[in-house]
């Protein structure tokens, strides 16, 4: 803490003599800086027109900040923390390497194949929907990319090894489509090599392999972690889906400190601490979406002025004012991914993909034309369903045009379309979690002959190999129930999200408000019909 | 604050914009920007504002000038700019032919010669709000300031906004390498462009105003301080302290004051009546000036009983020797004595016969005052000189205006010279003769008096790391004189007593958010300034700067080149300064109101295990916070040099560590801190410390290592953990702060709120 009373607003208001030279310098210092050329120093006030709308309804509750707790501040200020977070995640994929190419070949009873996709990805889920970007800030192919990049497990250092590339605007503009784009390789390679099924363990170590090169090269190549904000796999889903997450990140606590801080110490990194890998800024940060849980801004912050903050479910779905074209499109396509994940097991999918192969000379599940179409029209029905509405119930006089980036111009379709695709996450976040449940449910005893395995204890014999937490028809009834939840998180968020920004740029309220909600339920419903389809199929 | 609408306005606003090659366009990369302002609050023509519902910067291409501080400057890398500075060009100023080199003293760097030039120049100036060329200049002139004075044409506004941070402005102007300082760090030159001339702007206010020398006051009652050495960290220090009307007494080793400034640069450079001025004008205002009085190292005891306080500013000035075989024949000498010698005989209008004597060389010269009656063997002398650094080359030029050959040879590569670059071709238009990648092998004599030198070629692939040598490629070059000008060091009677080489810095240089923020640190200077690492090489100067404003020992301080080793005269200059204005802080009688009526910077610091010392501390910062004085509370990690340097009291606590009868002290990192403070003469501190059973010997310990520091203890105060949360905790608070209060005469706890 640091009191200036030279420097407050109040008290050159208040016409106090000493303020006396230093008036030009209107940006009030809050922190005594030690700064030797001060006198010379003559910055421009910061803006501060139109601040307190704009992050009035994404702050979070004083009363919710979790580092208000002595032990929790001691935690965070330890360098320490999170190398001991990734430290654990590091050996189980390196053992994951390690044995998915020299074990065993039967899936289930391979450590490597058994861990990543029987429990592993389940429970990233849980993180996710519960926390946000819990697994981030553990995250092992991350973290080894940055102990590499910063030359150091937890110590702050200087020199950073690598290029130290800046993402060249063009790529970065279209901010999360990057990494949308990279999991839909990711996951087309998976489907193609059959390696979350679990099939032949050695391809789940080289996918880790080639997941972690990948990771270092990009961490060696560029500054930060331009990896995980642009090219990871992962954080398309993690963003997205994390959003209805507990935990608001790192942010501000008055937001006043932050904009009259003259150093930025959180951004640019000081002796405490690196500047925010992720570049979020707490000062504007308005939902947890890039916020990884590094923890630095906390450390770096010479004011105190940082606090971890929790929140309540579905808050940074709902909230936040700005709205990101990107954000929108890439939950679209993640929408039809998993649509076409529970499609592909449909007969009438089979048919189609066999057909496709033989024209083709594509002699392999899954044709990528029918991929990426399926994928594709799945997302842009969604939007075209959308953009029906919006030509249907956007009020005439409004012109809504205002030109500008990818992520930020604005148009009559993209006024309906970014608010109503943000209402969806619930709803995609619990398709992609009804997902995994088979293979969680069925499958994950088998860690235990799995771990045996390793010291020659552990048989497909055991009791364990085949045990079921619960089987079929009881798993489609808890995914549907899923879904169920899912769904009422949508319509919960999208009502809220309909009321704050549709009702009244739309000709009809009730109009609105009834076409918005049908399309959660219609969305809802076709998961689940799915899933009872594919059940059925099988 | 004037919004600029377009581009009229922002013509009137910038008049040195020049529109050409490509217009700059700024790009702002909407997915990273976070809308933290920082490149908004730095936009010189506030081509920047802030799109409020997206929350993110904005740019207007039309009013960019292209300098690129936002881009400096930007945290996050979000923000990018296309297209040619749009900067006028510079005004050119040709440094004039010496119409004959045989005994010119005449100088040879222009000043502008007419407000019209002055003027021209000055626009290109952008008064960048948050400027990175006072951070490149040692001693921090605000270079905007008087720039935009001299657009006003008001001369002497200029001269005083210089006064404020230089005595010498006439000095520096003509002897500062810009390049590597102010004009490498001027925005134009991190943008890759040509940067204002920053010096000739100097020199113009300095040419066109007659600059005040130090007035003395009355009231500093009989406070006298030595100063062992004039050169200016000397100058600086006497000038700061004379003013104040403190009694300051000089000692210099040398015939005439001045040090460096006057032998060791030559008059073409830096004219004698400027290098003069200090002393002419610090002698009128009553400084006494003790010539030819060396002082030993072993007198400084006896001086501190005499005087108040004691400067040592002895300089570096013991020059470096060649450790060649052969280095101690007649005819291998050093740039002191050869400098000297030339500064003399140049000065009484050109005698060679005696120059060439003074070096031990015969002369055939005739002394019948006809100095066209050259003799031939005379000029035939050829002076090899060791070194291609600035001293080497004063030495070569000085030869030249002997007529005398001379060859500079330097190991390292031409494109890691340390010269001026403009000197090195100023040398070799003169006939210089510069090699670089040459080392010297081995001096040859014949009757003891040097014949030749054996040459050897080097070869070096990076700036840090040292030339090889190669020992196949030799020559011998007859030659009739060897200067060694490698350089300098600190006299070693003084080092060996008080600061060893290289100074051990016990304290790092504080954290440099701030200086990151100004976005010197982010880009080399232009090729026009030497591509130099302006930034850091600036932000390396800052830890000389805080150590010169704390005392060596109890009334002992130690500024410019004998604190740093061999710097330059600017830096020195702002050490002397720094210095001296610490001493009258701590001379100020506590009823002369200077810095008691607010102001007053009081430094809370503290380790806390479980949080009760930081809550106490932060405590007793909000009751004084009420008060007129500025506070601030750290952690003592947190804690940096500049914290301490700037503090006028001290407030320290601890948590008590140790099992309740054993070991049982200040905790262990805080007395860790302690030990490694620097000396701290003069600065008062209190101390607290929170403990769950006994103190025992806490504070005592603290104490004692403090005042071994040269702190002085106000009081102490040991609170039981428990008691915090009792009545009693407000009133000792209050006891506490008073008995501060009364020592320090500061008033904490009134409180200072404007009715």
């Amino acid at each position: 803490m640091t009191i200036e009373l030279e420097g407050k607003v109040e008290d050159i208001a208040g016409g106090k003599a000493s303020a006396g030279p230093d008036e030009r310098l209107s940006a009030p210092a809050v922190a005594i800086s030690h700064d030797p050329i001060e006198s010379a120093v003559r910055l421009k006030p910061p803006i501060r027109r139109g601040i307190k709308e704009r992050f009035e309804a994404s702050d979070p509750d004083p009363k919710l900040e979790v580092s208000k707790s002595k032990f929790v501040r001691r935690l965070l200020a330890n360098r320490k923390l999170q190398f001991l977070m990734i430290l654990p995640n590091q050996i189980v994929f390196w053992t994951v390497i390690f044995v998915g190419l020299l074990g065993t070949t039967v899936p289930g009873l391979n450590f490597g194949a058994a861990i990543t996709w029987y429990v592993w990805f389940c429970l990233v889920f849980v993180m996710m929907v519960v926390v946000g970007r819990a697994w981030c800030s553990m995250c092992p192919f991350g973290g080894f990319g940055e102990w590499i990049q910063r030359r150091a497990l937890w110590k702050k250092t200087q020199k950073a090894l690598g290029l130290g590339k800046k993402l060249p605007e063009p790529i970065a503009r279209y901010g999360f489509l990057i990494p949308v784009l990279s999991f839909l390789i990711l996951t087309w390679i998976e489907e193609f090599f059959n390696i979350a099924g679990p099939g032949t363990p050695a391809d789940t170590a080289w996918m880790v392999v080639g997941i972690v090169s990948f990771a270092l090269l990009f961490f060696l190549v560029f500054e930060r972690r331009t990896f995980c904000r642009y090219f990871c796999p992962l954080t398309s889903l993690i963003g997205t889906v994390g959003s209805m997450g507990s935990v608001a990140g790192f942010r501000t606590k008055d937001r006043e400190v932050c904009v009259s801080c003259q150093t930025k110490d959180c951004m640019r990194g000081n002796s405490k601490g690196f500047g925010c890998p992720w570049y979020t800024w707490p000062g504007s940060a308005d939902s947890n979406l890039y916020c990884g849980l590094c923890s630095e801004c906390y450390k770096t912050c010479p004011e105190g002025n940082v606090g971890l903050f929790i929140q309540k479910p579905l808050t940074s779905v709902v909230q936040p004012s700005r709205r990101r074209a990107d954000i929108a499109w890439a939950i679209a396509l993640l929408w039809g991914l998993v649509l076409f994940q529970q499609i592909n097991s449909t007969n009438v999918y089979v048919s189609l993909d066999n057909w496709l192969n033989r024209h083709m000379d594509f002699a392999h599940y899954p044709n990528p034309v029918d991929y990426i179409v399926i994928i594709g029209l799945l997302a842009l029905l969604t939007a075209g369903i959308v953009s029906l509405l919006a030509n249907v119930l956007a009020k005439k006089e409004i012109n809504f045009d205002r030109p500008g980036d990818f992520v930020d111009k604005k148009s009559r379709f993209r006024a309906f379309f970014l608010p109503i695709t943000y209402g969806l996450i619930p709803v995609v976040g619990a398709d992609y979690f009804a997902r995994q449940l088979p293979k969680f449910f069925k499958h994950s005893a088998r860690l235990v002959p799995a771990v045996g395995h390793l010291f020659n204890a552990g048989t497909a014999s055991s009791s364990l190999y085949s045990f079921r937490i619960i089987d079929n028809p009881w798993i489609v009834v808890v995914q549907v129930a899923i879904i169920g939840l899912g769904t009422l998180g949508s319509l919960w968020a999208t009502w809220r999200i309909t009321n704050r920004e549709l009702v009244s740029v739309s000709k009809s309220a009730i109009g609105v408000k009834l076409a918005t909600t049908s399309l959660v339920l219609i969305c809802g419903f076709a998961a689940a019909i799915l899933y009872v389809a594919m059940h059925a199929a099988s | 604050m004037t919004i600029l609408e377009d581009k009229d306005m922002l013509e009137k606003v910038f008049p040195g914009l020049s529109r050409h090659g490509k217009d700059p366009v700024i790009t702002i990369v909407a997915d990273r920007c976070a809308g933290c302002q920082e490149c908004v609050i730095r936009c010189p023509v506030g081509a920047l504002s802030m799109d409020e519902t997206r929350w993110i910067a904005l740019g207007n291409s039309d009013l960019c000038v292209g300098c690129r501080q936002c881009v400096r400057t930007c945290p996050f890398s979000a923000i990018y700019i296309e297209g040619d500075p749009q900067v006028s060009a510079r005004v050119v100023l040709e440094d004039k032919e010496p119409e004959k080199l045989l005994y010119s003293v005449e100088e040879l760097r222009q000043g502008f010669a007419n407000f019209e030039e002055a003027l021209k120049e000055a626009n290109r100036c952008l008064s960048c709000p948050d400027p990175t060329c006072v951070r490149g200049c040692p001693t921090h002139n605000d270079i905007p300031g008087f720039i935009a004075a001299i657009r006003e044409n008001d001369l002497q506004k200029a001269a005083d906004i210089l006064a404020k941070t230089s005595c010498i402005p006439d000095i520096c102007s003509r002897v500062c390498n810009q390049a590597a300082q102010c004009e490498g760090a001027c925005s134009w030159s991190l943008a890759q462009d040509v940067p204002v001339a920053i010096g000739k702007l100097e020199r113009y206010i300095t040419d066109n105003i007659h600059l005040q020398g130090p007035v003395a006051k009355s009231g500093m009652g009989n406070s006298k301080v030595a100063i062992v050495g004039s050169g200016p960290a000397a100058i600086a220090a006497a000038w700061e302290l004379v003013q104040e009307g403190v009694g300051v007494d000089v000692f210099e080793k040398d015939s005439k004051p001045g040090g460096l400034i006057v032998w060791g640069i030559p008059d073409f450079t830096l004219p004698l009546e400027i290098a003069d001025r200090p002393w002419k004008e610090l002698t009128k205002a009553g400084v006494n000036l003790f010539c030819d009085h060396k002082v030993e190292p072993e007198a400084i005891a006896g001086m501190l009983d005499k005087y108040d306080h004691v400067i040592l500013a002895y300089g570096a000035s013991a020059p470096i020797k060649t450790s060649a075989p052969g280095n101690s024949y007649q005819g291998v000498t050093d740039a002191t004595v050869f400098l000297q010698s030339a500064h003399q005989n140049l000065a009484e209008g050109g005698n060679r016969k005696a120059f060439l004597e003074s070096l031990g060389l015969r002369s055939e010269t005739t002394l019948d005052g006809n100095k066209d009656s050259d003799n031939q063997s005379d000029l035939d002398y050829r002076i090899l000189v060791l070194g291609a650094g600035n001293t080497a080359m004063d030495v070569a030029r000085s030869a030249r205006r002997f007529g005398l050959k001379a060859t500079c040879i330097d190991w390292v590569d031409e494109r890691f010279a340390i010269a001026r670059p403009d000197e090195v071709a100023e040398a070799r238009a003169e006939g210089v003769e510069i090699l670089f990648s040459t080392t010297l092998q081995e001096i040859l004599a014949k009757d003891n008096k040097v014949t030749s030198v054996i040459l050897a070629e080097t070869k070096q692939e990076k700036s840090d790391v040292a030339p090889k040598i190669l020992g196949d490629k030799l020559r011998e070059v007859t030659v009739d004189l060897v200067v060694m000008a490698m350089g300098y060091r600190v006299d070693q009677g003084f080092a060996s007593r008080y600061l060893p080489m290289p100074r051990n810095r016990n304290i790092s240089i504080p954290d440099h958010t701030r200086w990151m923020a100004s976005g010197i640190l982010a880009s080399k200077a232009s090729p026009f300034a030497y591509s130099g690492a302006v930034g850091t090489q600036s932000l390396r100067r800052e830890d000389g700067l805080l150590q010169a404003q704390l005392p060596y020992d109890h009334r002992l301080w130690i500024v410019g080149d004998a604190l740093i080793g061999p710097a330059t005269v600017v830096e020195a200059m702002a050490h002397g300064k720094r210095c001296a204005q610490s001493i009258i802080k701590s001379l100020l009688p506590s009823d002369l109101d200077g810095i008691r009526s607010g102001g007053y910077k009081v430094l809370v610091c503290y380790d806390s295990m479980g949080g009760t010392t930081k809550q106490i501390a932060d405590d007793i910062a909000n009751k004084i916070s009420h008060s007129a004085n500025s506070v601030t509370v750290k952690s003592i990690r947190d804690t940096s040099k500049a914290d301490i340097v700037y503090a006028d009291l001290i407030i320290c606590g601890t948590w008590v560590e140790g099992l309740i009868f054993t070991k049982v002290g200040p905790s262990k990192s805080m007395n860790k801190w302690l030990h490694e403070l620097p000396n701290l003469h003069g600065k008062q501190a209190a101390l607290f410390c929170t403990y769950g059973v006994n103190p025992k010997s806490t504070l005592t310990v603290m104490t004692d290592i403090l005042s071994v520091k040269g702190v002085k203890i106000i009081t102490t105060m040991a609170l039981k953990s428990k008691e915090i949360t009792t009545a009693d905790y407000a009133t000792k608070l209050d006891n506490y702060l008073s008995e501060i209060a009364m020592y320090t005469e500061v008033d904490f706890l009134t409180s200072h709120k404007v009715s």
